[in-house]
């Protein structure tokens, strides 16, 4: 039988033939993993899974075969070949149409439809419970590593915490220079304001004697001059002030 | 007056409080309203007094020579600066606490390279989909099927039972 692997480019000729195929992701995965020195991943990947088939035409016939023609043969190479081995075996004989070639190839019709209809439903149901699987599988794992990390975050966040202690004595230091400080002002605050007080005091009893001493001068005086005035002073003022009120009473009568 | 005048807080309390964990928050939430306390205390009294107007009092004064005598010891009065006596025990907490932090920095460390381990350990474990049953056991010996060591069905920890020594 012609297998695609047979086909494919060999990488070492003391290569062990798998039916599986090595892919990129598998240098990437072996990376990760610890293996001794001796082993040779290079020449040696670690076979992986292939997830998807490979890259068929027509439905089924692998495109190896198509590319092992194409350098030989060009590319109606394999179509070529395809057609004239058909054509050598149905009119030698060699394959008989006989009744159950009729019955498979209704099959096939049937079967192809059965595909075309339902593949895509049934790969999409398959595909969701083995990424259901996947997930279970690596939940033990993602949670580990997730709280490893988290565990590593927090344990650092402590440690800047508490370096961030300093912060602290420098701050006790400070509060202990400002109420020293705050202690040192009051005391100046208090010298200044006693100090001023008593200039004040001072200026404030020169400025009661000050105004004791003229309400004093004024009503001695106010009494001295009372004194000095005599009755016919008096009597001559009085009688004078009715004369001046007589004369303005008449002129303002003429007005009138 | 030798020691140094203080005259605003220099501390940065937003950097500060972004290091403070939630349990600790309401004893730091004090510790800051007291500081801001002092610090108000500092900030109600000027830093040094106003200058008394001496030529005012001079004409207002008519006592003779009070003035004088009182400037002269208004300016011959030096008020001592307060001595600081807590500092040197802030000093020795400080060293006290610096001790515990590295001892538990360093504890933390260990912690840390513990997880480091564990992290570089489940990277080199292979993907999960990509294990065959070999991979498994080498990867984890302990839970993988073991021949030298057989369990009872049905293989849970509660069912599990000491070997009888059989005698033949």
């Amino acid at each position: 039988m012609l297998s695609r692997i047979a086909l494919k480019p060999v990488r070492s000729a003391i290569q062990p033939i798998r039916m599986t195929q090595t892919s990129a992701t598998s240098n990437a995965a072996s990376a990760a993993t610890t293996e001794s020195p001796e082993r040779d991943l290079v020449n040696f990947p670690r076979p992986v899974r292939q997830e998807y088939p490979g890259k068929v035409r027509m439905g089924f016939i692998p495109d190896e075969w198509f590319q092992f023609f194409y350098s030989k043969t060009g590319v109606t190479g394999p179509y070529t070949f395809g057609l004239g081995l058909a054509t050598y075996l149905c009119s030698k004989e060699i394959y008989i149409m006989e009744h159950e070639f009729y019955t498979g190839l209704s099959i096939a019709i049937m079967g192809i439809y059965a595909v075309k209809k339902l593949g895509p439903a049934t790969a999409k149901f398959l595909d969701a419970e083995v990424a259901k699987s996947d997930a279970e599988m690596n939940a033990g794992r993602d949670m580990a590593i997730a709280e490893a990390k988290a565990r590593i975050a927090a344990e650092k966040i402590e440690q800047d915490r508490a370096l961030g202690m300093k912060m602290l004595f420098d701050a006790k230091r400070e509060n202990v220079a400002l109420q020293l400080e705050a202690a040192y002002r009051e005391q100046l605050v208090k010298v200044f304001s006693e100090t001023k007080k008593r200039l004040d005091y001072q200026v404030e009893v020169q400025n009661v004697q000050r105004n004791l001493e003229q309400r004093h001068v004024v009503d001695w005086v106010l009494r001295s001059v009372r004194a000095a005035v005599t009755p016919e002073q008096e009597k001559a003022t009085l009688s004078q002030c009715i004369a001046n009120i007589k004369s303005l009473a008449q002129q303002n009568t003429v007005r009138i | 007056m030798a020691a140094k005048r203080i005259a605003q807080s220099a501390i940065n309390w937003s950097a500060m409080a972004e290091k403070v964990s939630e349990s600790q928050r309401p004893m730091f939430n004090a510790f800051k309203l007291k500081s801001d306390q002092y610090l108000r205390r500092v900030m109600a009294n000027p830093e040094n007094p106003p200058a008394i107007d001496w030529a005012y009092y001079q004409t207002r004064v008519a006592v003779p020579g009070l003035v004088e005598s009182f400037k002269k010891q208004y300016e011959g009065l030096q008020v001592p600066y307060p001595a600081d006596k807590v500092t040197a025990q802030v000093d020795a907490q400080e060293k006290e606490m610096q001790v515990s932090i590295k001892e538990f920095v360093a504890e933390s460390n260990r912690r840390v390279m513990d997880a480091e381990a564990e992290l570089k350990n489940w990277a080199s474990v292979l993907p999960f989909s990509q294990m065959t049953m070999e991979d498994y056991a080498e990867a984890f010996p302990d839970k993988a099927w073991n021949a030298a060591n057989p369990t009872f069905w049905p293989h849970d920890e509660a069912s599990q039972q000491e070997p009888v020594k059989a005698e033949h």
